[in-house]
This record gives C-alpha cells, structure tokens and sequence, in this order.
C-alpha cells in the first residue's frame, strides 16, 4: 500500500514517565541504508521496538512493509532481519546451535550463504555461546540476521564496543547482502563517521523527536560554516537559518547555517560584509550543529 | 560466494586491474564535500589518464568494490554511470564494468580541462594570499628546473 519500507504517521508512546515518543513521523524508502542519529536517551531503540511491533503507540499509525504493525507484526517480521543492540542469545548453544535454532524460524534462511559467513568471519561453529568474545557475537548476530534474506534489515548499535577489523568485516557484509538483493537497511549507530560512508538517508532523533530527515547529500549540503568580515551586527534578518554564531562584533564573525544558497553571497555582499569563506561541515559536525539548535531553541521558548 | 561480474573479460590483467583499482582508491575521504561518487569516479579518470588502467581492463563489481570500502552500492553504481556518460568505462550486461577505449582526444581535452580548473584554483589561493603571478612564475620555473635536471 506504500512505497515506504517503514513509515511513522503522528506516533506517540510513553513507555514510563519522563520520557515520551511525541508525534513521530518517519519515513524510510525503499532501499534506502538509512542512518538514525541520535544522542542516548534519545528514543533510537524505543523506536525500532515500535517498529518490530515490540510496543503498542498510544496514538499515530506504524506501517512496516506495507504492514500496519503491530496488529500484522508477525508478516512484517518474516522479512525483517534485527540485530539488537544487546545479544538475546541462549548462551547455552553452540554456534552452530543457535544457527540451526535461528533458521527453523525462517522459511527463506540461507544455509549456504550461513556457511559461507561462518568461514569468512571466522567463527567456530562448535563453540558455546557463553564463550563468545564481543566481537565474535558481534559477527554471528548478523550472520544470523543476514542469512534470514531479510528485506528489512533493522541494526541496533551493530558495531558498538566492536574492534576496527570486525566492524570493517561486519558492514562489509551488510554491504555486500544489499549490493545483491536490494535491500532496505535501517541502521542506528552513534559511530557517525561509519554511517558517512554507508547511509544515503539521515534522520536525527533528540528527546523523542525526529529533528531532521534528509538524503544524506542534501544534510550534508545544506550547513555550512561561514566567515565573515564586516559589521555583521547591521545586517538585516538573514535568507538562511542561522544554527550558531561565533563572534557579533563589528570585526566580523564565524556562523554555522542552514540552506545556504550561492545567490546569499550578494546578500551579505549588499549589506556590506565581506564573505571570507564557505566551509562545508561533515556529518558529524551537521549533526551536532543541527542538535545543539534544536535545544536552544527550546530553551528559548 | 563468487562475484558475479567485474573479473574476466577483456583484459588479460583482469585480476590485476581490480586489485590496482581497489589499492588507487583506499583512501577515499567519506567526510569531504566532494561526495563519494565524485572522489571515485576522478581517481579512476586520473588512473586510466595516466595510464594505470587501459582499455578492456576490468573495474571491481559493483558489490565488492561497495564491500572492500564500506560504502552504499548505489554510489558505485552512481560512479560507474558518471564514467560511462563520460566515455570512461562501458557497463557490459551481466559482464561487469570495463575500461573504454576512448578517442586520444577525448583524453586529451579532459587533461586539460583538469589541468585549466587546477591551474584557476591555484591562481584564486594566490590571490587570496597576494601573490603576484610574477611570484608564481618564478617558483614555476625554479621547480620546472629542479624537475629537469
């Protein structure tokens, strides 16, 4: 019924006090590696156990692959590979336990690609889980979720508390696994950096609501950081949103925008301040930027 | 799993080119504002410029090249496209992504074209700096010499 591979229409959620989800909208198209930024405490995982049909919201409708969740959780499910951000393993198993227990839950498990995954990342099938190190349970959680032939596939903090070498290993796979059935990823992390490379959607979550969802090419964009030189105090309201300034004085300042446009240059040219430079600021740095606005703002209010 | 295209086909040094193209590219900058795609496409223009890579030899598949850096599928495909619209590489069917035999000129204009946005931006920092381009010229010719000799 949409095109969307997950959609959140007006959600809201109290899962206890002093925290709430409050009018959620998301949207996650088809396909799409979609990085979901955000502090902690900031609603990332209560949102995905919303999307897994884990929580019922209060009010606003969820529809996963076309699913309205969580009243058809259990048909979006069969196609929705999780990686949790804490194991849920039984540690009594052995590796090749808990991947034979794993695939009699999914009709479309792949067994050869499994064994395929078990040689490449190293693990040994006869040993228990309770003597995984991180990293190794790391590698058997997305073996495992892969192997389902998910088309949603749902990462929570995959990489987190992983060593470098894992981490390549493990992205490398989710790389490959969408390179060849097209998959759509969903994928939570604090590391921004590896989402910089990876995700061609961003969304920002901050204290339970969504404060940016944009291709990756436009959030990264659309802020910039720019020098100026002149009385900037005599400027008019400027064309663009200002996220922080640095400096008001007569001498000039640094700013941080959004929706910065070439034809701004004459602007600023007009009202008699000279612009130095334009830089374009990473991920990381829109990210924060973006964050650092949104409570201000707030606390202005 | 085998990969499903980029090795094999017209080049003898199939393997080869793959690895010399996956090594030229290893230190792609994800937190530039040149966007990947971008990054990847001019490396591998400047590769097959200065001669590194001939035509008939075989660029990574799509997934592999994705998986060894870690980045989305669709920005491989995303470059690979730009360098077909440009003449570069050809995208075989189900054979993978082979380097083209592109007309002298073509390589030749592009070169320049290349060497004339260098030489402007050079010349736009050298202004910024107040340097003359009597300045310029003279460490030129200094550095021309020390290259010759």
């Amino acid at each position: 019924m949409t095109d969307a591979a997950i959609r959140f229409d007006h959600v809201d959620f109290r899962p206890g006090a002093g925290f709430a989800i409050e009018g959620l909208s998301l949207t996650v198209p088809q396909g799409a590696i979609y990085g979901f930024l955000g502090p902690n405490g900031a609603g990332k995982t209560t949102t995905i156990r919303l999307l897994l049909g884990l929580e019922r919201p209060a009010a606003g409708r969820i529809h996963v692959l076309g699913h309205p969740t969580p009243r058809e959780a259990p048909q979006a499910l069969a196609r929705i590979g999780y990686v949790p951000e804490r194991p849920h393993l039984h540690p009594f198993l052995t590796v090749s336990q808990s991947i034979d227990f794993h695939a009699s839950w999914h009709a479309r498990f792949d067994r050869q690609w499994a064994a395929t995954l078990l040689e490449q990342f190293g693990l040994a099938p006869d040993r228990r889980l309770s003597h995984l190190s991180k990293g190794e349970m790391g590698k058997l959680l997305m073996l495992q979720a892969l192997s389902q032939r998910p088309d949603l596939l749902v990462l929570d903090e995959p990489t987190d508390g992983l060593d470098p070498v894992v981490r390549r290993d493990v992205l490398a796979a989710v790389v490959t696994y969408v390179a060849d059935y097209g998959a759509t990823v969903f994928i939570s992390s604090h590391l921004v950096h590896e989402l910089e490379r990876l995700c061609d959607w961003v969304g920002v979550m901050d204290t339970g609501r969504l404060v940016s969802e944009l291709p990756m090419a436009e959030f990264k964009d659309g802020a910039k950081r720019l020098t100026l030189r002149g009385s900037v105090e005599r400027l008019g309201p400027p064309p663009f949103t200002v996220l922080s300034a640095v400096g008001h004085g007569p001498t000039g300042a640094v700013w941080v925008i959004d929706g910065w446009r070439g034809e701004h240059a004459s602007w600023l040219d007009a009202g008699g301040v000279t612009l130095e430079a334009v830089d374009d600021l990473d991920l990381e740095e829109g990210f924060v930027e973006r964050l650092r606005a949104r409570r201000n703002g707030r606390e202005a209010c | 799993m085998a990969p499903t295209n980029g090795t094999g086909g017209g080049s003898d040094r199939g393997p080869e080119a793959v690895r010399l193209v996956l090594r030229w590219l290893d230190d792609i900058d994800p937190r530039s504002a040149v966007p990947i795609y971008d990054q990847i496409a001019t490396r591998l223009k400047a590769a097959v410029g200065g001669g590194v890579l001939g035509p008939g030899d075989p660029l990574p598949s799509v997934r592999q090249l994705a998986a060894e850096l870690r980045i989305n599928p669709a920005t491989v495909i995303q470059s690979y496209r730009l360098l077909e619209s440009e003449g570069f590489a050809e995208m075989r069917q189900g054979a993978g992504t082979f380097i083209k035999r592109a007309p002298t000129e073509d390589r030749e204009r592009d070169r320049l074209a290349r060497a004339r946005r260098l030489m402007r931006r050079l010349l736009a920092d050298a202004a910024r700096e107040g340097l003359t381009t009597r300045d310029l010229e003279r460490v030129w010719n200094d550095l021309f010499k020390e290259r010759t000799t």
